[in-house]
């Protein structure tokens, strides 16, 4: 009963080695079936004996129906070993799905070793490749099974979609069926259907039709794509730099524009038109071909409009609506595009197209399906399109029998293949979220596609929160290193109704004039320690992200609100910064303690600000609360001397009727002098510890950098202010902040608006392990700061968990942990949070642009914009009011199969970023005031669009969209 | 009977001390005898005439594999002189009792080991020559060099010798030997057969 | 990457504690006094004794004991790629020192003093646990070189992987990373004579995995006596009755 299993491998190095193992055969091995009489019973005897059947299903059934046999319909299965094995070979996610479900006891799955059997052992056989003998040896456990029960009830049945595997099953005594015949066969559970996944191998069985219309059989529909091509080719294409490799990235904005990063082109190679993407979706790493010069293109420059196909009986009327306006580069549309300059080099960029695609990189997208007209009955199989969220993933077609339950839902739908023949992938449906527009729905939506998590804490991350109610105790008092400034005055200014208080201040005369400052900021890390569940869960998390109507949190409650959250009147724990100043706010000396304080007041920053303002109020808080402001007014005076910018957001605030959640009100941001005075001394104090962490920890200290932006980002700009006659000097921050404070236009608002245009050539700030860049490098554009870390925050911002660690060990108070010394580890954390970062970023726009469609929904308002961009068909415009941006079509929408009306015609002046009318009647010019008339309208039902229109020529353009 | 010559291994207990004494091929460990080698087990008498503390029946492995031998203090063995000096006579010795020695083993034959009588007027070129074939019994395992060996014994010394022309020489006395051929004496301290 | 599966099994289908296929074959060589060839699963290994005999460094001969000598090597063709050993690499250096260590804390070398006990082990083929496998060989070996020992030393390897104490880890096994302890031990006496672990183990852990690997080396020791009486069996009807 000893086997020997010799196959040969190659190693990393091109070397092939010949593999020699041991293979045992056994005798005591069960079968699973309480049915059975033979085998001995045991904790792994799942298989029930009243199922009609068992289901023993192959390889390729394992891979792709998971989502099918995950459904609770299906039960009493066997894996043999060899599938489990080749799953855990080629597909490690669905191995773990597939592990999950046999751990489940309900589901009565079980695995059959059939390896280590002796009776069903295969050997293979001279000249026999691996798949057949594979497949050889799950039908000899199909087979051993049946003698196995002969007499039992339950019958065992493969499920294999192979036909061939499925004859010879048939040939030697065993039943076999394809998934598809098996799932009609249920019809106990008809909505089964919905569940398979279409494969190249369900052999005209699932006949599902292609855009063409019926389904014909296979030969007679078109090839659409040009054929991928193989792996070794496009190896040996890659080597010979025939093909360039690279991650596909496709345009927000545009979903036949791609881009293409390749390191051996250099730049980026722009992938325009269906074809040329040949079924390569966002995320997949591809291998591209570029196309001879002369047919290289220029990005479009109009504003997307999807252009009617021969699509059959959908009515498409994919146009812009408007959304929230973008914060900083990443965010507006076509960054990529305006990267490139139109202008120059006639606006060609190196292009190419798709030739193969190495990694697929699928997920499960999340959306709602293209209303369609439904089939005669209810139950009939229909072949709806799915559109989903993210603008970047192509429209999936799947199949479902439920239409008229799936309408108006959103729903999650992942993608099985893309024939060359179907111009659409096509998917299976997956589940339900909820009704489209409903608020919980949207947002969970827009939650997943952020891959935001808001699964509840976990038992074992609560175990790790100390008793409640808690206090601070005696043992804390004594701790030596611990100061006790109990005595101090410390008062905290938070938003409205913030609960997680993250710091607090102090401004103490001292009797040579100078000034004691301190910043106190909760003390997290006493009690999230390394490696706790807490720990990571929190690391995972990343950040709390900031919904309109709810804040998901990255540490449980419990601390974030109380226990660690520095509120007044209670001892708290803090890590204090304490600054000697100077009445010219130079610092003297300072230091850092670990310590106990206890806050006088947690004010709002209106409330602050009223009292600062206030000439009757004299009380010492509010005499500190004058002197921080004073001093932080010069700080902020000699930071914009040095070339720290001043930029403007557009950020919005909503006011939430607290019964229905839906917004009441909308409105900018107020920034105070409070808000500022408060920013400045977060600053200094992140500033502060910076240095020092980098002190003691040059290599492993985890900072923040801006980098500077390229001369090309900040080409938008230039264009814009040129076209004003404003002239920007972008050569250095403090040059940029000096001509920004220079441009003084028509209107107070000129200048706010140059700064936030300004703010989108921004590039995103992004945290970095020290030991990876050189020192010039670590430098903070923005804030015109050599040195830059995240220190205040660690209620809510991981990143300021560790440096919190990495000071508490240059004050040699608790030494460092494992994974802060490591690089790589660090490294892989610094990302980690990049990205948390940036989701919570665009989950918290997401929000609010949900809530900017509700607020809308009911009322249509006119409101004052400004042009921020000219373009061929129209213009983009920002309405200050409520932070908003979107396009206003100037000429009318192409009806279908017509070109563009030629009276309709504008032109387009890029130098003076003008568009004037044909008939020169009317001219807008970037950065002129219009008025918009603002309303959600519906093109289709359950499809609400934000429509900008020109509300002063809205009675001469009628019939718009 | 089958019991008695059982074969045992290293470690396999055999009997408690009370009962048996260890013989070849066991040792105690405790108030166990063990085994030492692999062999079969064989129990014998007493030995006869030995004092009261040994009466009890001997325990033995033994191990029918042909093991080389090795001179031990009180066997006698055949050896080849080698080398003489005033003082000593070198030998290679050749065989422990019946059986030969598999490797290379030396023996010294002081001059006074040679004879039991008179031993401070020994000449070893009078009693040994280079060639000549001994017998001797091993005094002591001697030095890191070489064993002690002794001729003091009348069944001990030159058992064959070849005389100059090169023919055995036949013994005459204790003291001499004749060469047949040549009919010329030597003097060689002789064993007596 | 799953070490041992949920339904209990190995990668090459063992339990646990289950120890591989184990053959022995005795006086494989007639130079030599004593020799052994054992396999443990793949892993092959060669033993063989020359002695007890004359020391060949006179300076280095013990007046009241033998002096054990002894050498490990490995063969060019060991593993899977063809690899030239230096003699005197650090690895071999060390095992060397292991296993004579290990068996001369079971000859009985008071017995044979002023001699030298010659003892080599070649591994032929290598997949985990041949420090275990030689100290095997090499028992057998001097067993059957007749040299007198106190019992026989059985070795045997066990590590923990995926949460469960292993016994007799091959080397795919070995190379996952996880603790690996050699126990050498005398089995009828329950004395340890051998007992090396790479990487760390809690010490609960350790016990578990002690206590297996001395199960291991028990069960291999029965399975050695089990060789020994069936080759002195044929010996014995090949030569005849004993004589004296």
């Amino acid at each position: 009963m000893y086997q020997q299993k010799q196959f040969f491998k190659k190693t990393r190095g091109g070397k092939i080695l010949k593999v020699h193992r041991e293979h045992y055969l056994r005798d005591d091995i069960v079968c699973g079936s309480l049915a059975c009489t033979t085998c001995a019973h045991g904790d792994s005897t799942v298989l029930s004996s009243e199922a009609a059947q068992y289901l023993l299903i192959d390889t390729n059934v394992a891979l792709h129906q998971m989502d099918l046999l995950e459904n609770a319909a299906i039960a009493d299965v066997i894996v043999p070993e060899v599938v489990l094995s080749e799953v855990q070979a080629r597909n490690k996610a669905i191995h773990g799905r597939l592990r999950l479900l046999v751990a489940d006891k309900s589901r009565r799955f079980f695995v059959f070793s059939n390896e280590h059997h002796k009776d069903t052992f295969v050997k293979t056989e001279k000249g026999e490749i691996v798949n057949d003998r594979n497949d050889r040896a799950i039908r000899r456990a199909t087979t051993w099974y049946q003698s196995h029960l002969a007499g039992k009830t339950p019958d065992v049945l493969l499920l294999t979609n192979d036909a061939d595997n499925a004859r010879r099953a048939r040939d030697e005594g065993a039943a076999a069926q394809t998934v598809y015949a098996y799932v009609q066969s249920r019809t106990d559970k008809p909505e089964l259907l919905d569940f398979v996944a279409r494969t190249g191998d369900t052999g005209g069985e699932a006949a599902g039709p292609s855009a063409e219309g019926d389904a014909g059989p296979q030969a007679k529909r078109r090839m659409l794509y040009a054929e991928h091509k193989g792996m070794a080719e496009l190896t040996a294409g890659l080597q010979k730099g025939l093909f360039h490799q690279g991650k596909l990235r496709v345009n927000r904005f545009n979903c036949f524009e791609a881009y293409v990063g390749s390191q051996s082109v250099g730049k980026e190679i722009l992938i325009q038109g269906r074809e040329d993407l040949n079924r390569a979706v966002d995320g997949d790493v591809v291998a591209v071909e570029l196309l001879p010069p002369e047919q290289w293109k220029g990005p479009e420059g109009g504003i997307f409009r999807e252009h009617d196909e021969e699509e059959e009986g959908v009515a498409e009327n994919a146009e812009e609506g408007a959304g929230l306006a973008p914060e900083i580069a990443e965010d507006a549309p076509g960054a990529a595009l305006e990267n490139l300059d139109i202008g120059k080099e006639g606006g060609r960029v190196p292009t190419g197209r798709v030739v193969g695609i190495i990694k697929r990189n699928w997920r499960n997208y999340a959306g709602s399906l293209e209303p369609m007209k439904g089939p005669g009955g209810s139950g009939a199989m229909a072949h709806p399109l799915f559109v989903s969220v993210d603008r970047r993933v192509p429209k999936i077609r799947i199949q479902t029998r439920q239409l008229a339950n799936l309408a108006d839902k959103r729903i999650i739908v992942a993608i099985d293949k893309w024939d060359r023949t179907s111009r659409y992938p096509e998917g299976h449906y997956i589940k339900t979220l909820g009704d489209i527009g409903d608020r919980a729905t949207e947002s969970e939506l827009l939650l997943m596609e952020n891959d935001i998590n808001t699964r509840p804490f976990s038992q074992a991350v609560l175990n790790c929160l100390p008793p409640l109610p808690w206090s601070v105790s005696d043992a804390d008092v004594a701790k030596p290193w611990r100061a006790d400034l109990r005595n101090l005055r410390v008062c905290s200014v938070d938003p409205i109704g913030c609960r997680d208080i993250d710091d607090a201040l102090h401004c103490t005369a001292l009797p040579n004039g100078n000034f004691e400052i301190g910043v106190h900021i909760a003390d997290v890390t006493n009690f999230v320690h390394p490696e706790t569940p807490l720990d990571l869960e929190a690391a995972d998390r990343g950040t709390s992200v900031y919904l309109v109507e709810r804040r998901i949190d990255m540490l449980p409650k419990p601390l974030t609100e109380d226990i660690c959250s520095l509120r007044a009147d209670v001892d708290r724990l803090a890590f204090s910064v304490i600054w000697e100043m100077t009445p010219s706010a130079d610092i003297v000396k300072s230091h850092y303690t670990k310590s106990i304080i206890r806050s006088s007041a947690a004010l709002s920053y209106p409330e602050a600000q009223a009292r600062m303002d206030d000439p009757h109020m004299s009380d010492p808080l509010t005499e500190d609360l004058r002197n921080l402001n004073r001093l932080a007014k010069i700080m902020r005076q000699r930071r914009t001397e040095r070339g720290a910018l001043t930029l403007a957001s557009p950020e919005v605030k909503f006011e939430i009727d607290t019964e229905t959640h839906n917004p009441l009100d909308v409105g900018m941001y107020q920034i105070r002098e409070a808000n500022q005075m408060i920013e400045e001394y977060m600053l200094l104090a992140n500033v502060s510890v910076a240095e020092k962490i980098l002190k003691h920890f040059p290599s492993c200290s985890l900072l923040r950098r801006h980098p500077v932006p390229t001369p090309q980002m900040f080409e938008p700009l230039l264009r814009t202010a040129a076209a004003v006659g404003i002239e920007l000097d972008v050569g250095s921050s403090k040059a940029l902040a000096d001509s920004l404070d220079r441009a003084q236009g028509s209107d107070p608002y000129f200048n706010k608006l140059i700064r936030i245009l300004a703010t989108r050539c921004m590039t995103q700030a992004v945290y970095f392990c020290s030991g990876e860049l050189s020192p010039p490098e670590y430098h903070h554009y923005g804030l015109a700061s050599p040195l830059y870390t995240h220190f205040t925050s660690p209620i809510r911002r991981y990143a300021d968990v560790v440096v919190h660690r990495l000071l508490a060990a240059a004050l040699n108070l608790t030494p460092l942990p494992e994974r802060t010394r490591d690089k790589k580890s660090m490294h892989d954390l610094s990302d980690g949070l990049n990205y948390r970062h940036r989701n919570a970023q665009m989950a918290g726009r997401a929000s609010v642009e949900l809530h900017t469609l509700i607020f809308f929904k009911d009322r249509a308002v006119d409101a004052e914009a400004r042009i921020v961009k000219v373009r061929s068909n129209g213009f983009i415009v920002f309405v200050p009011k409520y932070g908003i941006e979107g396009p206003v079509y100037l000429t009318k929408k192409p009806d279908k199969g017509a070109g563009p009306d030629p009276n309709d015609d504008f032109v387009v002046d890029e130098e003076h970023q003008t568009i004037t009318s044909k008939d020169k009647r009317q001219t807008y010019k970037v950065l002129d005031t219009v008025t918009v008339h603002i309303e959600v309208q519906e093109p289709q039902p359950h499809r609400p669009k934000l429509i900008l229109t020109l509300a002063s020529d809205s009675k001469e353009q009628d019939g718009f969209a | 009977m089958g019991e008695e010559n059982a074969v045992k291994t290293p470690g396999d207990i055999l009997g408690r001390v009370s009962e048996y004494t260890s013989g070849r091929g066991t040792h105690v460990r405790g108030d166990h005898i063990c085994a030492s080698i692999v062999g079969q087990q064989s129990i014998s008498a007493p030995a006869a005439g030995a004092s009261d503390k040994a009466q009890l029946p001997v325990i033995e492995v033994i191990n029918g594999k042909e093991r080389s031998a090795v001179p031990e203090t009180g066997s006698t063995v055949t050896a080849k002189v080698v080398r003489i000096d005033h003082r000593k006579a070198t030998a290679d010795i050749l065989c422990v009792g019946l059986r030969a020695v598999t490797q290379k083993f030396t023996g010294i034959i002081r001059q006074q080991d040679v004879r039991a009588t008179e031993i401070d007027k020994v000449e070893i070129a009078t009693s040994f020559r280079p060639g000549d074939i001994v017998r001797a019994e091993v005094l002591s395992l001697g030095d890191a060099r070489a064993y002690y060996l002794s001729t003091a014994k009348n069944e001990l010394g030159v058992v064959f010798a070849k005389s100059p022309a090169g023919v055995r020489m036949v013994p005459v006395s204790w003291e001499k030997m004749q060469c047949p051929k040549t009919k010329v004496i030597e003097l060689r301290k002789v064993a007596k057969t | 990457m799953e070490y041992v599966s949920p339904e209990g099994l190995r990668l090459d289908g063992r339990r646990p504690k289950e120890v591989r296929q184990l053959k022995c074959e005795l006086a494989v060589l007639h130079r030599a006094d004593g020799s052994a060839y054992l396999e443990m699963g793949n892993t092959k290994v060669l033993a063989t004794v020359y002695g007890p005999h004359e020391v060949s460094q006179r300076s280095q001969s013990l007046h009241d004991r033998a002096l054990v000598h002894c050498e490990y090597s490995m063969a060019t063709f060991s593993t899977g790629e063809r690899r030239r050993r230096p003699k005197g690499d650090r690895r071999s250096v060390e095992l060397s020192l292991v296993i004579r260590q290990s068996m001369e804390a079971a000859i009985l070398t008071h017995l044979l003093p002023r001699t030298q006990i010659d003892i080599y082990v070649q591994v032929l083929q290598a997949d985990g646990g041949t420090r275990a496998a030689c100290i095997n060989a090499a028992t057998l070996a001097l067993a059957d070189a007749g040299v007198p020992m106190r019992d026989l030393v059985a070795s045997c390897a066990a590590g923990y992987l995926n949460g469960t104490p292993l016994l007799d880890l091959n080397y795919v096994e070995d190379s996952a990373g996880g603790p690996d302890l050699t126990v050498a031990l005398l089995p009828k006496a329950e004395k340890v004579t051998l007992l090396q672990m790479d990487s760390k183990l809690p010490l609960d852990t350790f016990e578990a995995v002690l206590g297996l690997a001395m199960d291991g080396c028990k069960a291999i020791a029965a399975h050695m006596r089990q060789a020994l009486l069936e080759h002195t069996r044929k010996q014995a009807v090949v030569r005849g009755p004993v004589r004296l």
